[in-house]
């Protein structure tokens, strides 16, 4: 799901700076570490960026499903 | 006169009667007493005693009646019951028959409440270890309210305000009200049943005890402890707390509050990878500005020196030796030269033609003595060849036959040398020195 893939990004993250802090790393490794630390800050930039939202409501149909529609202001009647 | 005449006589059912008739004139009462020996029974009927020290007062509290009763009867407690008085004649026995019921001091909703919550923690469902984290950043949330109430436009309101891109999706429930718990449960169950929904408000704005009883109820309770989406409870105002918002994941004090709540992080996340970034670069920095600082303070370090002397040294030592080397050969050139040109001198005096024709003469003179030896050597071997041939030639057939012999051959070709092999009339040849001739033998003789 994109929202493990947002906190455990996140986690990689941060294990890789603590890797660099830690300072005995060999030049390469570290500008590897590096690189891979810029693709994944890259990636949560993007989807905190995201910016589209969508609010629905959910209406029975006539054989008693639920289905969604969009929500205005005034809201709905009850599902039931 | 007759004494029993002026007695009434009362059957058992006149009396029974008129007590009962007497005990329903109290109309409708209410009577303050103690329970005990209560039973419920499967009917759906109460069956309890009210008591204090000194007396107590059978009472029936039927289905149609306490269904909507909120705490639950239990001996020890002490209640305010109205009803009416009724005797049952088949047994003689009266009873209240209580229309409703409250507890005394605790008000009925509280006593239910505190019940409950009992009931409920006892049975470990406000356990901290049972609750769920938040997501960090969710990017839809479920919305358990009504659609027409204050909660969802508060919620929205700080949605818009708050973060760009959470998705809303509202199961309409009434909430209060006969059946609101049952529709808030099951809204809670159904955003249960998706698999995009990545965490739940159920809300509703500020009311009274009453109004916002239908949180109380052990459904919805049982609804959000199941859940495992991760549940905020945000019920009225900050001051009301309900069995929801002990079971829920996390409560909000109010709808606000639950809205701010699944939105701050994207601030807060944002400044965090940033300042990840930052560290991340500075730490890189360092890293290499600590590497070139080691290799700088080793390039200046002597033993590097060493090599770069060395080589001076070498290349010197080197030159020396090619200058010597050069020079060294340049003597010895003019050495050799030296000595050329005296001998060339030498050489120029001596007379070459002289020497020539001296050897010329040796020559001759040695070619001549080769000619008369080979002249010799050359006669002399004639001279024994033609004796040899001279010999051979004597030897020959042809010599043979110049001195007179004749060879005699028999008709098939082969010598004849013994007359006995022929007889008279055969023919012969004969070869003779010059010649051959045909004969016939005349005669033989042996």
């Amino acid at each position: 799901m994109k929202l493990k893939d947002f906190e455990s990004n996140l986690k990689q993250l941060e294990e890789i700076v603590a890797k660099l802090e830690g300072g005995d790393l060999a030049l390469d490794q570290a500008l590897e570490l590096f690189e891979e630390g810029v693709m994944i800050s890259r990636f949560c930039n993007a989807k905190l960026e995201e910016a589209e939202r969508k609010v629905e409501t959910l209406i029975k149909t006539a054989d008693g499903d639920l289905t969604e529609v969009p929500f205005t202001a005034e809201g709905g009647e009850p599902a039931h | 006169m007759d004494l029993y005449a002026q007695r009434k006589i009362y059957s058992v059912s006149e009396i029974t009667a008129d007590i009962k008739l007497a005990l329903e004139k109290f109309g409708v009462l209410w009577v303050k007493g103690e329970i005990s020996n209560f039973k419920h029974h499967s009917s759906g009927h109460m069956y309890f005693s009210l008591k204090d020290d000194r007396a107590q007062l059978k009472a029936a509290f039927f289905r149609n009646n306490n269904y909507y009763l909120k705490f639950r009867p239990e001996d020890g407690l002490e209640v305010l019951a109205r009803g009416r008085l009724s005797l049952y004649e088949p047994r003689g026995d009266y009873q209240l028959i209580v229309e409703y019921m409250e507890p005394v001091g605790l008000g009925s909703l509280q006593l239910a409440f505190e019940q409950l919550k009992q009931k409920l923690r006892a049975e470990g469902l406000f356990e901290e270890n049972h609750k769920i984290r938040l997501p960090l950043l969710p990017q839809k949330v479920g919305i358990v309210t009504s659609p027409t109430g204050a909660a969802i436009q508060d919620i929205l309101r700080i949605l818009r305000r708050r973060t760009a891109s959470l998705d809303v999706l509202i199961y309409p429930a009434r909430v209060q009200g006969a059946g609101a718990a049952e529709e808030i449960a099951a809204g809670v169950n159904y955003f249960n049943t998706r698999s995009d929904i990545d965490v739940i408000i159920v809300g509703r704005g500020g009311g009274s005890m009453e109004d916002l009883w239908a949180f109380n109820e052990e459904i919805v309770a049982r609804a959000i402890f199941a859940s495992e989406i991760p549940l905020i409870s945000a019920v009225g105002h900050e001051v009301d707390f309900t069995i929801a918002d002990f079971v829920a994941d996390l409560r909000a004090p109010t709808p606000s509050a639950a809205a701010e709540m699944v939105s701050g992080a994207r601030e807060d996340l944002r400044a965090t990878v940033d300042s990840l970034s930052g560290r991340a670069l500075q730490a890189v920095r360092l890293l290499i500005e600590r590497r070139r600082s080691a290799l700088e303070r080793l390039a200046r370090n002597r033993a590097f020196n060493i090599a770069p002397n060395k080589v001076r040294e070498l290349q010197q030592r080197f030159d020396e030796a090619a200058t010597a080397m050069t020079q060294a050969m340049a003597r010895r050139l003019t050495a050799l030269r030296h000595r050329e040109r005296m001998l060339h001198t030498r050489l120029v005096k001596v007379d070459l033609r002289q020497l020539i024709a001296r050897q010329r003469e040796i020559v001759a003179g040695k070619r001549n003595r080769l000619h008369s030896a080979a002249r010799v050597l050359l006669n002399s071997r004639r001279s024994k060849f033609e004796v040899a041939v001279g010999r051979i030639h004597a030897l020959s057939p042809q010599a043979i036959l110049e001195r007179g012999y004749a060879i005699c051959r028999e008709a098939n070709g082969a010598i004849l040398r013994d007359a006995a092999r022929v007889s008279a009339g055969e023919p012969v040849s004969v070869r003779l020195a010059r010649g051959e001739i045909g004969c016939r033998v005349e005669r033989t003789e042996v």
